[in-house]
């Protein structure tokens, strides 16, 4: 339950930003959360070991291999950045209501996007030299 | 000896910022293992880069035989620092025989070359697991096998010893040692590129500041010391 609540703060915050913003309630929210439990089942069901050695180089079942396990690669790195962010954040602030602990958050989440974008940048190009962008 | 790699004259600059790199020039000659040594900050990862064709840099950049760019890269092997970089797949053999699928092997042969890179880099037992499973050490050499089995005319790796143990640093130098193609290593280790380099390029103030035999840059303490490296 714990793993599911930020997709579920998050579908919150879109029925929220829907209401706020004086339009009627879409099913938004249900769909994202529908997608994340659907994506989560399938990526445990699949086998994914040895697959890439079944699939057609080049057909469309090779590309969407590669494009999940991109994602969840890329998912992995963004945990794991995520995790180590608010480690530090949590180390550097322990007590959560004084002063500065709301700032340092908001640091650390910005500090993460750079992160992201440098790790994206990096396994792009490492890809790319290997002849997967073409 | 006939060069791989010539670089004229490379120059290279962030926009509006003072350059990074200016006039750098030097050549990589078939089966030579060359060093680029500097300190954090000096532009070894740039300058990198910048061979590889992912920043645009004044200067020339040639590789041999000529080839279109797009070619080209295909006959090089790159390990950026972060293993992690390269390796995404479920096992760490898909990982090694990707590129050769990727290139139109057929997968029973590109398996069986992924394992032939995998026992060069020392690391066929840990074939069928994932890459997140091994130690920062065997993910480097996971990722150097990746590099090589796809037979490149150039190995390119930045950092390769960064965060590496004793031990790993060894592993990974007696992979590297026994290779036969032409190597360029940056890092700022002088124990490991002494060991591995027949020559050695000195980045610092932007420039090349030297260039020689791994002994001759290695016994001139003035120019280390210039060069932020002691």
């Amino acid at each position: 339950m714990k793993r599911l609540l930020p997709i579920l703060v998050f579908a919150a915050a879109l029925a929220v930003i829907e209401w706020a913003g004086g339009r009627p309630l879409t099913t938004l929210p249900l769909v994202t959360v529908a997608a994340f439990a659907v994506t989560v089942t399938l990526a445990r069901l699949v086998r994914w070991q040895g697959r890439i050695f079944r699939v057609r180089p080049g057909s469309r079942s090779y590309h969407a291999l590669l494009f999940a396990l991109f994602v969840r690669h890329f998912a992995g790195i963004l945990g794991a950045e995520t995790r180590r962010v608010l480690i530090a954040r949590r180390l550097a602030t322990p007590r959560a209501w004084k002063p500065g602990a709301a700032r340092s958050l908001l640091f650390a989440l910005a500090a993460l996007f750079g992160r992201a974008l440098t790790r994206a940048e990096r396994f792009y190009a490492a890809q790319s030299l290997r002849g997967m962008t073409d | 000896m006939t060069p791989v790699l010539e670089v004229a004259n490379l120059s290279f600059a962030y926009e509006r910022r003072s350059p990074v790199l200016a006039g750098i020039s030097f050549t990589v000659d078939a089966g030579e293992c060359v060093g680029v040594l500097g300190a954090n900050g000096a532009g070894k990862s740039t300058l990198l880069w910048c061979l590889l064709g992912l920043l645009k840099n004044q200067g020339t950049v040639r590789w041999f035989p000529p080839a279109p760019a797009r070619h080209a890269l295909s006959r090089i092997g790159v390990v950026f620092q972060n293993p992690e970089d390269h390796l995404f797949m479920p096992t760490v053999l898909e990982d090694v025989a990707l590129g050769l699928i990727n290139r139109g092997w057929r997968p029973a042969a590109a398996r069986e070359q992924a394992l032939a890179a995998l026992s060069e880099a020392g690391l066929a037992e840990a074939a069928a697991r994932p890459a997140s499973q091994l130690s920062l050490g065997e993910r480097k050499r996971a990722a150097i096998a990746a590099a090589l089995a796809t037979s490149p005319e150039m190995l390119v790796l930045d950092e390769p010893t960064a965060e590496l143990d004793g031990r790993s640093v060894r592993q990974l130098t007696a992979v590297l040692a026994n290779l036969r193609v032409a190597r360029l290593i940056a890092s700022h280790d002088l124990g490991f590129l002494g060991k591995l380099c027949s020559r050695l390029l000195v980045l610092g103030a932007n420039r090349l500041m030297a260039e020689g035999t791994a002994a001759q840059v290695l016994a001139d303490a003035a120019l280390l010391e210039r060069a932020g490296l002691m």
